[in-house]
This record gives C-alpha cells, structure tokens and sequence, in this order.
C-alpha cells in the first residue's frame, strides 16, 4: 500500500513515546478492551502501515474507522500527538488502496451528487440576504424545522442572517480518508458560499470552516449569548460537551452561561468539560460501526441520568440524535432515563 | 511456535482470543524501543482461567507474557521468544474496601487511578503515584514495583503490599502474604513477587495497605544558580526529618526543552526544585513548608514561590507537567527515548550525578534531560536520538554504559521504580553481579521448564540494541 498521508506524519508518529495515557477515557477501548482499540493501537497501526511491517486489509482498515475521533486521545497525551491527524492520514491512504465502507462511499457520493451528506435534495433552508452571513450545515439543513427555529430566535435577538445556496464544508470526505475528493469539492464550496466569515450551526463545521477553509468563522451561541436576556425555565439540567466544542474550540464556558442565563440549574456529569465522554456519533461509526456507536452513546447517557437531572441538553444535533436514541435504549431495557434536548429548544422555551 | 488457540478459546471464550496479524503486531511492543510479536493474545477473566491457561502453557511449554496496560518503559511485557501475551485488564474488580482494616483487595487489571477514585469516598487512598496512575493497573504496579513522585514520603508499591494471589509456573494459585499491617518470620513470599516482572508468578488479586487522604496541601517552587546547591538542599531536607511529600528536581536542559517549545518563561537557571508538603492539620503543613524553604535559602535557592491555592498549585507546577511533552517536541527529528531512564542514587549524589550525565551526553553527540523524584534520590533522564541512525543509537548505547558505571560508582542501583526487563538488563546484571546466580536458582525452582516471562532480568540478553528488534526504522 502506498502511504503519502501517513509518511507526512512519520515524525508526529515517533512523537508518540506509547505510553498508553491515551487509554484513560477512550470510548472505543473502553467498550472494545483491546490494545488495538485505543488510540495508541491505532497510531501503532498507522505506523505499521506506513513501514509495510503491517499488511494492508480490510480487518486493519476496519479498526482504523472504529474510531469517533472525538479527540479525548490528544487531550491526554502528555506528548501532544495529535492523533486524529495520523488516523485521518491512515483512513487517506486506505482508501486510497481500495479500504473504505459502502455506507462511507455512499455519504461522499451524496455529497459529491447534492451537495449534502444525506444526499437530501428538497426541503432546506431557503437563501436570504442579511447582515451576517450563515452556514447552515448539512445536519440543519436536513431538519428544517429546527433550523427554522433557530434562525427566529437569531431574528429576536437582532442577529439578521445571509443564509447561502451552499453545499457540505466537506469535512466528511477529509475524515473518511477521501481527501482527493476534497480538493475538488473545496472549489465548489467556494463559489457557494464564498464569505470570509460565518457565524455557524454546527460544531463540526465550526471547526472545519475554520481548518479547511480559512474562514474566520463563530458559532451561533457565541452571538446568541451577547443579546440574551435572563430567563426563569427553573428546570434542572445536564449539559454534555461535544467534541468539537470543547475540545476543537474550547467552548466550554459559553453553554454552560447559556444555561444558567435561560434560568436552568446545571448539574455536571462525571466526565465533562474538555474531559467530556464521547457521544459515540463521531467519526464516521455512527454509519459503519453501529453496534460500537450504541455502546459507546449508552455510558454517556448513564452518566446523564446519574446526575438526576430532568434535562440532558446539547449543542451538536449529532450528538442530540444518538443520545436521544441512547436515552430510549435505557428506557426500554428499564433503566431510569432521561429527556434529550438540543440547546435551541430550551432557547426558543425561554424566549417564548 | 505450535500454540493450540481452540484450546485457549476453550478456556476464555473465542471473543477473549486472537491471533489477528495486527492485534499480534500491537501487542508487540510497549513504551520501550523493543519490539517482538507473540503468537496469541489472551484475556483472562478469572484467577482459574488464569490457571487453566498457565497450566497448558507449562504442558507445552510456550511462553507467557503478562501484561497491564503495557507501559512499561524497558521491554517488560515484550515476548522476547513469542507465545503467549496475557493482557490481564479484564480482571479490573474492586472487590472489597475495608476501611476500618485501612486495606482493600483488588484484581490484578485494576487501574491505579480508578481504584483511588473508588476509595475517595472513604478518606483513604493507596499511597503509590507513578505519573502513570491514570493507566497502569496494580498488576503492573506490582510487578515493577512502581512508586512515583510522592515516594518520598509514601514508600513504593512494595511498601503497600499485604498479601496477593499468584498464578504459579504449575498452574497452582497461591495465597501469599496476610491482612495484618506485621507478619513475623518466613520467607514472606509476597514481597519476592513485588519487582519480579511477571517473572515467577502471574499475579490475579492483591491486597493493598492504605493510608489517610491529607486534607492539607501546600506546593512550592524554588530556583537554583547552581545544581550542586539544589542537591545540597535535598540532602540537608532528608537529614532534618521533614517529610516532603513531593520534591521534584528539573535540570538545564529540561527548563530550556520547556522554554524552547512551550516558550514558558521559566528562569535561566542551572535547577528548579518542586516541593509540596501534605497531612492532616494545616499548622502541621505550615510547619513543614516553612522548614523547608528554610533549608532552600540556607543553600542559596531564591525566587521562592509557595501556595495552597488549587489553581495557584497547577500553575507552579505546570512547568514540570509540560516537560514531558516539550522533551518530545525538543528538536523535529528527535524522538524521546527511555533508555537509562530512571536510576536511583544517594541523595548527596544527585547533583554529581546530573552534572556527569551532562558530561558523558556530550562527550557522546546526544541530548539527555535530568529530572526526578530528587527526594528518594530518583533521577530521570531521557534520550533525544534521530531513530532512523545507527550511529544515535551506538552513541546512547556508550553514554548508557558510561551512566551505569558512574551509578554504581556512586553507590546507586540501575533502576528506582521503572524496572530492568531488556534495557536495562546488561547495567543490572554488571550491578547485581554476585546474586545472579541466586536469582537463577530461585526463577529454575519456581518456574522449572522457563515459561514466564523468560529472558528478561537475570535471563536478558547483554546487548539491549539487539535483544529485539527496536520498533523505529534504523535506515542508515
């Protein structure tokens, strides 16, 4: 296998000295066990890969996509690996050689065909001038509704939107190693939303406006918290951080803030912060590795119901949506569970 | 090598087995430079799986490797000649607090941390830190006899050690030890287990002694012109009777690695010195801190700096919690490498011994930080090689020779709480010269056909470069 990503990244991997600090929270060992499963399995893996000493298969590739890329790894690593770097470089070059899944296959060719991950053609938001302009993202623009009510409460709060004809920021083809793919479809992003800053959605995009496009780009909470008034929902809630935000962004205080501005106790989980348990959406597993998913997003939401909080409240709809499941998984095996609700429905509550 | 899988799949279940090309090349090496591949990777859930499996082990006589969480740092959970690898993290259960014993009993596969999070609740704690805490598991503890930067105060694992239930060479499960804090006469085999490196027995359970959570803390900070004052000071704070409960040493060339990549500001100075002082009453705490920057001053430190603030504490300390990655990021084509890692030394040696570990990097073309656990005379080192030359790696492979000579020159010992396994092996076999053939005698009565962990210690090859393959690419 030939591997161009991986050897770019032959100094990061001897960075890594495989002190298995990495171990402590990944979700992935966790609920796997193995060596393998860790990050440090998965860099050795990389560098295995990248020296011939490891055979390219499609087992090796699997267990290089069984990761949520969550990150907790390289909030660890007491020698900075950035390791989703490495495992993203593997990911390229296994694809690369022919290593990829159908369900990936199919979210690139959706976004290649509509320019959106669920390949969803109808139904989005529709485009408007304002002051500001806005990235939707693939997630809201396939739950309008939501969205909708998103883009009222920026217009309550005086935030006026430009809202683009755009298309995915192409992070998905970067993460699951079609990185050709996105040299093209960077072009294309361009001349759709061809700003220079955003105010943004999504976490994810959030980060990868930023990383992959070099738009100055700031997530809508951000504005939101600057013009919103107090409220008394009187509601006791837990807040889960997605990876994104508090460890892409380090966004840690400003929901939190949100919270409390809408009038809520907050009650933190065991793992929170930049030290947050994954969702177990990330990734790409939430299409190739379900099972792994499910396990992983069952502990966050124990660890939600732990906290007797009424409200488990998020801010990434990925997250939403698999905790959400998680949420009735636990209910179903009749356990105590817990309601599930992105920020912007609290927000809407408050202001309503 | 001919090993039965169905067999073990018998034993753990087929889910508990692999023998996958890439779980074998995982579990192929450790935090060391070596790097060999077992045949199978197993993961027992209990004492009598564990016995199973080391009784047929012992039958065909194949290799059995336990392991932790595999951090080790000089090869110890590499199987030098394949076979089995006994990854021992499923058997995590905390089975029994006794606070009113001041003991609990655990699973070999319990992580330090997880264990210490599960005793907060009772005011107690098992008293060994290595760094690694967040990871390594007590098994793993146990086997190198780990202890850390509180060692100081606290003793190393084998000072915490009660009793344990050990999988035997035959497959028999001893009870070794007892729940009592003395234990008179025998050969108290428990504490022959402790550093014995998976080497005579595969321990399952342990019992542990606790102590009390301090409830006061204080931590402070001091620099030093000159190393030789920084070794006196320690010195002079071990004498006084004083009980740091940390006092952390970094050198010159650890405060430029911090300042060079983390650009930290830390002064220009030949040593900084780290003490925390803990217990259970705050005047006692006060006490204690003020006795030693005493003793700082009377041996010219300056710049001194104490707090009991939570967030004051993470800042002092912050330089010597970012050593670690500005050593790995020193220089873009240096790797980091645990050789000559973590020698002990008389604590009037230590300045000597940092300023001689200075000479001989020199003198040999490398990079090489000193920084410790200055308290218990402990002084880590680490090695800034380009990998991918052998001529780096003939040069550290002199300057670790020359290191180990001076140590036991000055009455030290090759390894203070990492343990020997293949690095280390060639200087601990020079220092232990007069005993290794006890130490044979004892490993053939214990282990008569060599199944546990074999060539490591005593058994190591004398060349660490060539006792495995090393897992970077050497090119030229």
């Amino acid at each position: 296998m030939e591997a161009k990503n991986l050897e770019k990244l032959e100094n990061e991997m001897y960075v890594c000295i495989r002190c298995a600090y990495c171990f402590e929270e990944c979700p992935v060992i966790r609920e796997r066990g193995w060596d393998t499963d860790g990050a440090r399995g998965k860099v050795m893996l990389s560098y295995g890969l990248m020296t011939g000493d490891l055979e390219a298969t499609q087992e090796v590739a699997d267990r290089l996509f069984q990761c949520t890329t969550c990150g907790d790894c390289m909030e660890r690593c007491p020698s900075n690996v950035t390791v989703v770097d490495i495992i993203a470089a593997a990911r390229a070059d296994l694809v690369k050689a022919g290593f990829s899944s159908e369900t990936h296959e199919r979210v690139i060719q959706n976004v290649k065909d509509t320019g959106n991950i669920y390949g969803d053609t109808e139904g989005g938001i529709e485009g408007k001038e304002g002051d500001t302009p806005l990235f939707v993202g693939c997630q809201y623009q396939s739950r309008p509704n939501k969205t909708k009510k998103f883009i009222k409460i920026l217009e309550k709060l005086g935030i006026d939107a430009t809202i683009s004809d755009e298309v995915c920021c192409g992070f998905p083809m970067e993460i699951l190693g079609f990185v050709d793919d996105f040299d093209e479809h960077k072009e294309r992003f361009k001349a759709a939303f061809p700003h220079g800053e955003a105010i943004t959605m999504c976490p994810t995009c959030t980060v990868f406006l930023r990383e992959g496009h070099d738009i100055e780009a700031r997530h809508l909470l951000q504005a939101i918290l600057e013009v919103l008034p107090q409220g008394d929902l009187g509601m006791k809630v837990t807040y889960h951080d997605p990876c994104d935000f508090s460890r892409g962004l380090k966004i840690i205080d400003e929901p939190r803030e949100i919270i409390k501005r809408l009038g809520c106790e907050l009650i933190e989980m065991e793992s929170n912060k930049d030290g947050s348990a994954c969702c177990g959406g990330g990734g790409g597993i939430l299409m190739s590795d379900q099972e792994l998913s499910d396990d992983i997003s069952l502990y966050r939401i124990r660890q939600a119901v732990a906290t007797g909080a009424e409200v488990l409240v998020t801010t990434c709809s990925t997250c939403e949506t698999v905790l959400k499941k998680a949420a009735k998984t636990v209910a179903e095996l009749g356990e105590d569970t817990i309601t599930v609700r992105n920020i912007e429905d609290l927000i809407w509550k408050a202001l309503k | 090598m001919d090993v039965d899988i169905e067999r073990l799949r018998s034993i753990v279940g087929d889910e508990n087995v692999s023998d996958r090309a890439f779980d074998l090349y995982v579990y192929s090496s450790d935090a060391s430079v070596h790097q060999a591949k077992p045949d199978v990777v197993v993961r027992p859930g209990t004492t009598e799986e564990v016995q199973d499996i080391v009784r047929y082990a012992n039958e065909k006589k194949i290799p059995i490797v336990p392991r932790g969480a595999g951090s080790g740092m000089s090869g110890h959970t590499v199987p030098i000649d394949g076979g089995i690898v006994l990854d021992m993290k499923r058997m995590d259960r905390i089975m029994d607090i006794k606070p009113e014993d001041v003991l609990v009993r655990v699973e070999a596969g319990v992580v330090n941390d997880d264990l210490n999070k599960a005793l907060k609740p009772f005011g107690v704690f098992f008293p060994p830190t290595p760094s690694s805490g967040n990871i390594c598991t007590i098994g793993g503890m146990i086997g190198t006899n780990a202890s850390g930067n509180r060692a100081v105060k606290y003793g190393a694992t084998r000072d915490s050690i009660m009793g344990m239930k050990v999988v035997m060479a035959n497959g028999e499960a001893l009870d070794l030890g007892s729940n009592t804090i003395v234990e008179s006469a025998g050969y108290q085999l428990h504490r022959l287990i402790v550093g014995s490196e998976g080497t005579l027995g595969i321990v399952t359970e342990a019992t542990l002694r606790l102590a009390p959570l301090p409830k006061f803390r204080m931590i402070g900070v001091v620099n030093f012109d000159r190393l030789e004052d920084a070794g006196n000071a320690i010195s002079a704070i071990a004498a006084s009777g004083v009980k740091p409960s940390m006092l952390e040493l970094m050198d010159h060339v650890a405060i430029k690695a911090v300042n060079t990549a983390l650009d930290m500001g830390l002064p220009d100075v030949e040593a900084i010195v780290m003490f925390e002082c803990n217990g259970m009453a705050k005047d006692e705490v006060d006490r204690d801190m003020e006795r030693v920057q005493e003793i700082f001053k009377e041996h010219n430190g300056s710049g001194i700096e104490v707090s009991d603030d939570p967030k004051e504490m993470a800042r002092i300390y912050a330089g010597r919690k970012k050593l670690f990655p500005s050593l790995s990021r020193y220089k873009e084509g240096l790797v980091s490498t645990s050789l000559a890692d973590d020698m002990a030394v008389p604590i009037s040696q230590i300045a000597a011994t940092i300023q001689k570990i200075h000479e001989i990097a020199e003198n040999n073309g490398i990079i090489m930080s000193a920084y410790g656990h200055a308290g218990s005379g402990l002084i880590h080192t680490k090695i800034l090689i380009d990998p991918s030359q052998q001529s780096q790696w003939d040069a550290s492979a002199k300057a670790v020779d020359e290191v180990y000579k001076f140590i036991r020159e000055v009455g030290g010992t090759t390894s203070g709480e990492h343990g020997i396994a293949l690095s280390k092996a060639p200087a601990w076999k020079e220092e232990k010269a007069d005993q290794l053939e006890t130490m044979r005698a004892i490993k053939k009565a214990l282990d008569p056909n060599n199944i546990l962990n074999p060539h490591k210690l005593q058994d190591a090859p004398d060349d660490w470069v060539t006792a495995t393959d090393l897992r970077y690419k050497v090119r030229g």
